[in-house]
C-alpha cells in the first residue's frame, strides 16, 4: 500500500512535470497563438508550477 | 486578406522576457505571502501548571521532522483523578477551537487529574489559507499590551505535505468511501495508521495519545456552518465497537459502552441552556474516520466532539473579511435565517463573534468535565481556565475578552513560559511515507 502510495506519487511528480516543461516550451516557441497575450497567458500558468518546486505552495 | 506585422525575432524574445520578468514578480509577491503564512510561528504563554511537552512523533515517530509533528502539553495535578484531552485546530478554519485551547493553556489551573491540550493538532493545514477561496490569512486579537496575531489555515492538510490526493479516499479499517480530499481531513483519517499518509499518521498519533496516556475522556474541538444541521452540538457516542469481535470475525458491532458519553453531553447541554444554545447528537455508527466515533471504538475512553457556530465557513456570506470571522455578521445569512434555512438562531446584531464561540468552548469543555466526573467519579478531573459567563461580563464591559485573558509573551515575567507553536521541519515531507 504505503509503495503504491509512492508510486503514484511519483507518477503524479513526473506528469506535473511534463506539463510544466510543455508551458516553458511553449511560452517561448508555439505554432499557433502567437501573440503576447498568449505569452502572459502561459507566463501565469507558469508560477503554481514555479511555487510548488519552490515548495512554496 | 489581412496583412499582419511581424515583429523580429530579438524583439519578440524581448518582450517575452519582460512579460516573464513581470509575471515572475508578481509571482515572488504571492510566494513572499505564502511563505510567511507557513512559517508564522504563533507564542503562548503557558500556564504555571505545565508539566510536560510532547509531540505527536513522541508517538508516531515517523512524523518527526514532518509539518505533521506538533506540541502536546501536559498539565498534571499530581492529584490521582481522571484523565482528559482536548484536541484543538483539527480543522485550522475554525479557529476558535485552536483560541479556546490557547486561552485553557495560558490560565488553566488543575487541582485533581491531568489534562491534556493539544492546540493545532493539524499543523500542515494552519499553514495554507483555503484553496480557491480569497479570504484573509490572520485574524487579530485587542489586549491592554497590544495585539496579538493568528492564523486562520485550512480544514486540510497542506498539499505540500500530502499529495495526490485519490479518486476516492477509502477509510481506513473501516472500508468506507469518502470525498476524495478527505483524505487530508485529520476528522475524517481516525483512527489512522501508524505507516500511513502523513494525515493519517497524525491521526494515529492522537489515538495513541488516548491509548497511552490512559485517557478517561476526550474533547474534540470544531466550528460549523449554520447551514449545517450539527452546529452549536456535543456529538457523542451511544454505541461503540466491539473490538474483540471485529479483530476475530472481521465484523463491525456496536455495543453499550461501559462508559457513557452521550449522557455526559446530554446533561452538559441542557445545563448550559440558560447560558447559549447547545443541542447533543448520537455519533452515527455508520459513519467512519471522525472522533466522535472512531477515538470511542478505537479507545476506552469517553468521546465528545463540540461544535460552535462559525458563519465564516457558510458558503452564502457576503465577502469573505477579517470582521466576518472575529464579529460574524452578515446580511445574507440574515435573511437565510429569516426563511427558517439555518439551524442556528442566527442575529445579525449580535453575530457569531470569536469571543462567543470561544467562551462556548471554554465551558462547554469544562461543563462536560463536571458532569463526566459526577457520572463517574472515579475518573474526576477538577481543573478552572476563563468561562463564557466571564468572557461575556467583560464584553459587557467593552473589553475583548479573549485578549483580556492573553498573557504579553514580551513580557519579561512571562519569558519562562513562552512556547511558540512552531518547529521547524526538516526537508522534504511526502516522499517520507515509507520510513
Amino acid at each position: 500500500m504505503v509503495f503504491l502510495q509512492n508510486l503514484v506519487q511519483i507518477i503524479y511528480y513526473v506528469m506535473a512535470g511534463l506539463i510544466a516543461l510543455s508551458l516553458v516550451k511553449s511560452f517561448f516557441k508555439r505554432k499557433k497563438n502567437d501573440n503576447w497575450v498568449y505569452d502572459i497567458m502561459y507566463a501565469y500558468c507558469i508560477i503554481p508550477f514555479l511555487l510548488r518546486v519552490l515548495h512554496i505552495k | 486578406m489581412a496583412n499582419t506585422v511581424k515583429s523580429s525575432p530579438s524583439k519578440r524574445l524581448i518582450s517575452k522576457i519582460i512579460i516573464l520578468v513581470v509575471v515572475l514578480v508578481i509571482g515572488a509577491i504571492a510566494a513572499a505571502q505564502f511563505w510567511q503564512l507557513r512559517h508564522f510561528k504563533e507564542e503562548v504563554v503557558v500556564s504555571d501548571a505545565l508539566t510536560d511537552v510532547k509531540w505527536f512523533s513522541d508517538y508516531v515517530p515517523s512524523l518527526k521532522g514532518t509539518w505533521l509533528d506538533t506540541p502536546v502539553f501536559f498539565f498534571d495535578s499530581g492529584v490521582e483523578g481522571g484523565t482528559v484531552f482536548i484536541n484543538g485546530g483539527p480543522h485550522p478554519y475554525e479557529p476558535a477551537s485552536t483560541m479556546a485551547a490557547y486561552l485553557m493553556m495560558e490560565n488553566i489551573e488543575v487541582t485533581k487529574g491531568k489534562v491534556i491540550i493539544c492546540p493545532r493538532s493539524n499543523y500542515s493545514g494552519s499553514t495554507e489559507g483555503m484553496l480557491g477561496d480569497a479570504y484573509p490569512m490572520y485574524f487579530h486579537v485587542e489586549s491592554e499590551w497590544g495585539t496579538s496575531k493568528f492564523r486562520i489555515g485550512d480544514r486540510y492538510t497542506h498539499p505540500l505535505d500530502q499529495w495526490p490526493d485519490p479518486f476516492v479516499y477509502v477509510n481506513y479499517p473501516s472500508g468506507q468511501s469518502q470525498a476524495y480530499q478527505d483524505i487530508r481531513n485529520l476528522n475524517r483519517t481516525y483512527p489512522g495508521r501508524e505507516d500511513g499518509t502523513p494525515t493519517e499518521r497524525a491521526a494515529y498519533a492522537v489515538l495513541e495519545i488516548i491509548r497511552q496516556e490512559n485517557v478517561d475522556l476526550a474533547i474534540d474541538m470544531h466550528e460549523a456552518e449554520i447551514l449545517y444541521p450539527v452546529t452549536s452540538t456535543y456529538v457523542a457516542p451511544a454505541t461503540v465497537l466491539d473490538r474483540e469481535h471485529f479483530e476475530e470475525t472481521g465484523e463491525m458491532v456496536y455495543v453499550e459502552p461501559e462508559r457513557n458519553s452521550l449522557d455526559v453531553a446530554m446533561m452538559a447541554g441542557m445545563n448550559l441552556s440558560g447560558q447559549f444554545l447547545m443541542k447533543s447528537e448520537a455519533s452515527p455508527s455508520s459513519l467512519h474516520g471522525l472522533s466522535h466515533r472512531e477515538w470511542a471504538d478505537w479507545s476506552d475512553a469517553m468521546t465528545i466532539l463540540m461544535e460552535t457556530p462559525e458563519i465564516f465557513i457558510d458558503k452564502i456570506t457576503g465577502p469573505r473579511t477579517e470582521a466576518l470571522m472575529t464579529e460574524g455578521k452578515d446580511e445574507f445569512l440574515q435573511k437565510v435565517t429569516d426563511a427558517g434555512l439555518t439551524y442556528f438562531p442566527y442575529d445579525m446584531e449580535f453575530g457569531t463573534p470569536m469571543w462567543y464561540r470561544t467562551g462556548r468552548h471554554l465551558t462547554g469543555a469544562l461543563e462536560t468535565l463536571t458532569w463526566a466526573s459526577m457520572f463517574y467519579p472515579d475518573i474526576a478531573v477538577e481543573a478552572t481556565w476563563p468561562t463564557f459567563l466571564e468572557m461575556q461580563e467583560l464584553e459587557n464591559q467593552g473589553i475583548d475578552s479573549v485578549g483580556y485573558f492573553l498573557k504579553n509573551p514580551d513580557d519579561p515575567a512571562n519569558a519562562d513560559n513562552v512556547y511558540v507553536i512552531y518547529k521547524e521541519p526538516v526537508g522534504e515531507n511526502m516522499l517520507k511515507w515509507s520510513e
